[in-house]
């Protein structure tokens, strides 16, 4: 196993380029997809390793349950630099598996409650309208997915305006949009170098969700407008977002929404592999690759020796 | 350009229906299933209208009330304002609560005020988006 076992906590690093073209590059359904296979499957590797490391470097703590034999220095010699790192792995272990709890049950907590708040009304086709001052919107998932709008952010926008709302919503619903969401944020609870790509999931699905609406009004002109509009509106107001609910025009970098949406529409092919971004998408691919190789010889070394040790 | 609204995949029955209910949300008064018709940009027949509109007042989401020979709708707001008010209680706590919800909600910053308002101008022309300045 030697070094194995580390090289995933590294390659993370591959996907970094990747994140960085992907969102001007890529149809941002494509980048949404790519970079959260990319995400999850560095994040999964990265921490299976972390936990390697915990299983050799706690075997030697006084009263691990762990059979007696996983503590020999035959298991320990297989892992560089193992009494370091392993007390090291125990505390990231605990930090990443406890962060990750507390964001799910978090979640969960935002979307029960929202869910709660809107039960008794009737919907309209999945949407609900609230009457607020303050302009929100935003899509809630569930067995009973609903939009959401507050009277003030329909009433900023005019009829076709209202219409790309209710589609982008719709589309974060339809293309399950949470659940990339999701993915990259715990992808980047799990390891820092990941955070990066769930900053660029997070602008993808909302300009995914914003080339769905335009497709569905036939206009990005006024799929451009009614974000710029609601934005506007929303920061006049200090209107509320929740991060576990996708939310329309509500974050960050609303302007470059606005202004590819002016841009020419964005097209489905891959980039040649020359280009920038198709190089940088190789890379994160062969970096991923890389990183499933290393932790399965890790996996599977520790499991070798581990038997052994144990038999003796 | 094609009408796409007559072929885009969403608008469906339940993409209608959502866009009627927005429409009498943003008005004040009762409306009638003609004004709606007229409002939605006349491509809907008006018995299409008036179907959508007994829809939304069977399930609640309507009332009603005669006007001359037809019935004008609004919404029904009582049990949708104890909503909002549950609904404000939910996002400012949650956001107050932790850091991670408070940064994502990341408002404009002023550059993207700007940024913003000269994009909207370029399409409307400066008359409409300095409405928007209030």
């Amino acid at each position: 196993m030697r070094f194995a076992v580390y090289l995933p906590m590294i390659l993370p690093l591959s996907a970094l380029p990747v994140a960085r073209l992907a969102v001007d590059h890529l149809h941002p359904r494509t980048a949404t997809r790519l970079l959260t296979g990319v995400a999850a499957v560095l994040a999964l590797c990265s921490t299976w390793c972390v936990a390697l490391l915990v299983i050799v470097g706690s075997a030697q703590v006084p009263g691990n349950p762990l059979p007696d034999g996983w503590g020999d220095p035959g298991v320990r010699d297989a892992v560089p630099h193992v009494r370091l790192f392993g007390s090291l792995a125990m505390v990231v272990l605990s930090v990443v598996v406890t962060a990750s709890a507390a964001m799910l049950l978090r979640d969960r907590r935002v979307r029960r409650r929202a869910r709660a708040a809107i039960a008794a009304l009737p919907d309209a086709g999945g949407l609900v309208v609230i009457p607020d001052e303050r302009p929100y919107a935003y899509a809630l998932p569930g067995r009973e997915p609903r939009v959401v709008a507050t009277t003030a952010m329909l009433a900023c926008l005019t009829r076709d305006e209202r219409r790309a709302l209710i589609a982008h919503e719709h589309a974060h619903l339809a293309g399950r949009h949470h659940v990339f969401l999701t993915v990259s944020r715990l992808a980047a609870v799990s390891h820092p170098l990941l955070r990066p790509l769930r900053t660029a999931i997070a602008y993808t699905v909302e300009r995914w969700a914003d080339e769905d609406a335009a497709a569905a009004v036939g206009d990005r002109t006024v799929t451009a407008r009614a974000v710029g509009k609601a934005a506007l509106s929303a920061a006049k107001s200090g209107a509320p977002a929740a991060s576990a609910l996708p939310a329309f025009a509500a974050r960050g970098p609303v302007p470059r929404r606005v202004a590819a949406l002016l841009g020419p529409p964005p097209t489905s092919a891959w980039p040649a592999p020359a280009s920038p971004t198709g190089f940088a998408a190789i890379v994160a691919a062969a970096g991923t690759t890389v990183s499933v190789c290393a932790t399965a010889n890790a996996a599977f070394a520790l499991f070798v020796i581990l038997k052994a040790s144990t038999a003796l | 350009m094609t009408d796409s609204r007559q072929q885009g995949p969403r608008r469906g029955k339940g993409m209608l229906e959502a866009e009627v209910l927005a429409l009498l949300w943003t008005s004040t008064t009762p409306r009638t299933a003609h004004w709606v018709q007229v409002e939605l940009g006349g491509q809907l027949a008006y018995s299409t209208v008036v179907t959508i509109l007994s829809r939304l007042y069977e399930k609640g989401s309507l009332s009603r009330v005669r006007e001359g020979r037809a019935y004008a709708y609004l919404p029904v707001a009582d049990e949708a304002g104890l909503a909002a008010r549950r609904m404000c209680k939910v996002l400012d706590q949650e956001s107050d609560r932790t850091a991670v919800l408070a940064s994502f909600v990341s408002e404009l910053s002023a550059e993207d005020e700007e940024t913003l308002r000269l994009l909207l101008e370029r399409i409307d022309g400066p008359a409409e988006a300095g409405h928007h300045e209030g």
